[in-house]
């Protein structure tokens, strides 16, 4: 059932989220707001009765990442979208206050695309350890790695630094 | 619980008011700020990586007063393989082989998830045989799985001769997927378009001797463990999780179902050819182990009776549509789901419109249950930790990816 984009665009609103752009796309209803404005959208479409986050689904579209927060409401039985745009190495506030299922997907999106979300009471890393690196998700990390990890005892010959990744 | 309490369990949930779920929690219990380091007097003890009862390679440290939990915390990424990006590099027909190392014990609805997610993008029209075939092999999956689990959820509470039993029925199971995908497990047998090869005929006796035993096998189990004096008390009003909790949480699945809320993407998504058929969603009320552990026994009933309906309407025609050997899908985004065993098991695609994808994203359904253990686990005892975390069935392959 896809809800209503004024009404969303109204909740926004009313709520005090400025330059909120409502549409309608084929993904669904999507609410882009500016990255300072996140925690603000999510908690009022948490009062809103859209108090499930299904997932953050982040991007790196090359000059910029992408963050998306996908939300349900049990009472409607719909879902939105909210959009926003961030720098790399940006600081997008934490909103698991509201949102608690944000605790580890926020942690994961952090170290997969070099985030930092202030306010997150655990900002550690999820699934990766320190030595990896680079965010490994950015599309300016290639799959396969520029130099060997050296391993002691063990002599192996590192690939070129300008071999191409295999894509 | 038969299929009358489970019918009285919605009629009341229904009676008190409500699909809608209670606003989020005001003040959790602490702020999951993690283990504290050893400033205290309390011991953190290490559970994992190496646990029996970890159901793979999960790791949690737990901060412990005597026998009392004060603080836990998940460590993950054991099994980190990154999926995510290797699939940014390889074209849509190679990434089911990938998708099948996720969620290795239900194979067939990751590739469904992925397979939907691609034909929605592409715009392809699936034949209602592949549709049909899948969510059949989809329903045993299901059986399979929730098996596995029940068998080493009775090792968790110290109960060995279920998990043979176990294991002896399920391996008729593994022979059936075999014959159907040439495969017992990681299948790569749902391909977007629809299957890779027609339903074998000699799978059917098969299917049809398992179902007709499988209600013995069932109350079997049952008497094995349901009625057992030593696993009741210890699973009775455990690990208690509150809707409000779980709906914070992210949980979906058996686990939001054991906490009352009735929400199967099976019946408020309806996809495949779930929207024909007649089945009933069991739900717990308190959210303990115990309720957990019933939704998911009452669930392995009713995908059994699922099976044999799928079996007997199994249409006719293609098992698979006209599908390019490279897939260019047009630039877009999709998010599509399954109400995978353990809960909503979706797959977001971005594309440009090359032959691989943009970005793609496995929403873990396991990995925002397990969340739920830094808030859940304080206050309780650490032999009903893993009574707990045995109960949210997790999978490593796919929290990890």
């Amino acid at each position: 059932m896809p809800p209503d984009a004024t009404a969303l665009s109204r909740t926004l609103v009313s709520a005090g989220v400025e330059g909120a752009g409502v549409s309608e796309e084929a993904l669904g209803v999507l609410a882009r707001v500016p990255t300072d404005a996140v925690a603000g959208a999510l908690a009022a479409l948490a009062e809103d009765g859209y108090s499930f986050l299904v997932d953050l689904f982040v991007t790196d579209s090359g000059e910029a990442l992408e963050l998306t927060y996908h939300l349900r409401s049990f009472g409607t039985d719909d879902e939105v979208f909210v959009r926003a745009v961030a720098g790399h190495g940006a600081e997008v506030p934490s909103v698991w206050e509201t949102h608690p299922a944000a605790l580890y997907a926020e942690r994961e999106a952090a170290e997969m695309f070099g985030l930092s979300f202030p306010g997150h009471p655990n900002p550690k890393r999820l699934l990766t350890t320190d030595e990896i690196g680079e965010p490994p998700l950015l599309k300016s990390v290639p799959l396969r790695a520029h130099h060997e990890v050296a391993r002691p005892g063990i002599v192996r010959v590192a690939p070129e630094p300008s071999q191409e990744d295999e894509g | 619980m038969t299929a009358d309490q489970v019918k009285r369990a919605a009629d009341a949930i229904a009676a008190e008011g409500t699909l809608v779920a209670p606003k989020v929690p005001t003040g959790l219990r602490r702020v999951p700020g993690g283990v504290d380091a050893l400033a205290t007097e309390h011991l953190v003890v290490n559970m994992g990586p190496q646990h029996p009862s970890t159901h793979g390679v999960l790791h949690i440290l737990l901060e412990l007063d005597g026998e009392e939990i004060i603080a836990a915390e998940a460590s993950l990424g054991y099994l980190h393989r990154g999926i995510e990006k290797l699939a940014e590099h390889r074209r849509y027909h190679q990434i089911g082989t990938l998708l099948d190392r996720a969620d290795y014990v239900s194979g067939f609805h990751t590739e469904w998830a992925y397979s939907m997610a691609v034909e929605r993008l592409a715009e392809i029209e699936v034949p209602a045989r592949a549709e049909w075939i899948r969510a059949l092999m989809s329903e045993l999956n299901r059986i399979a799985s929730h098996l596995l689990w029940l068998g080493t959820f009775g090792m968790d509470t110290g109960a060995m001769g279920p998990f043979l039993y176990i294991m002896r029925d399920r391996e008729a199971l593994l022979d059936i997927f075999e014959t159907v995908s040439g495969a017992r497990m990681m299948f790569n047998y749902v391909r977007p378009g629809g299957v890779v090869m027609d339903f074998p005929l000699q799978a059917e006796p098969l299917i049809r001797a398992f179902l007709d035993t499988w209600d013995g096998y069932l109350d079997e189990y049952h008497d094995l463990l349901t009625g057992n004096e030593i696993f009741r008390p210890r699973v009775k009003g455990i690990g208690v999780i509150p809707r409000s909790t779980a709906v914070a949480f992210g949980m979906t699945g058996a686990c939001l179902r054991g906490s009352g809320l009735p929400w199967d993407l099976r019946k408020t998504r309806p996809y495949g050819p779930y929207a024909e058929l007649d089945f009933e969603v069991p739900l717990g009320t308190t959210g303990d182990n115990w309720d957990r552990y019933m939704v998911r026994m009452e669930e392995m009933r009713w995908a059994a009776r699922l099976a044999r309906q799928l079996l007997d309407g199994l249409p006719e025609g293609d098992f698979t549509a006209k599908v390019p050997k490279v897939l260019r899908p047009p630039a877009g985004e999709v998010y599509a789901a399954v109400e995978s065993p353990r809960g909503e098991l979706g797959v977001h695609i971005l594309s440009d419109g090359s032959d691989v994808p943009y970005r793609l994203r496995l929403r873990s359904p396991a990995l925002f249950n397990l969340s739920v253990v830094d808030e859940v686990l304080p206050g309780s005892l650490i032999a009903d930790a893993v009574v707990t975390v045995g109960s949210l069935d997790i999978v490593l392959g796919e929290i990890d990816r």
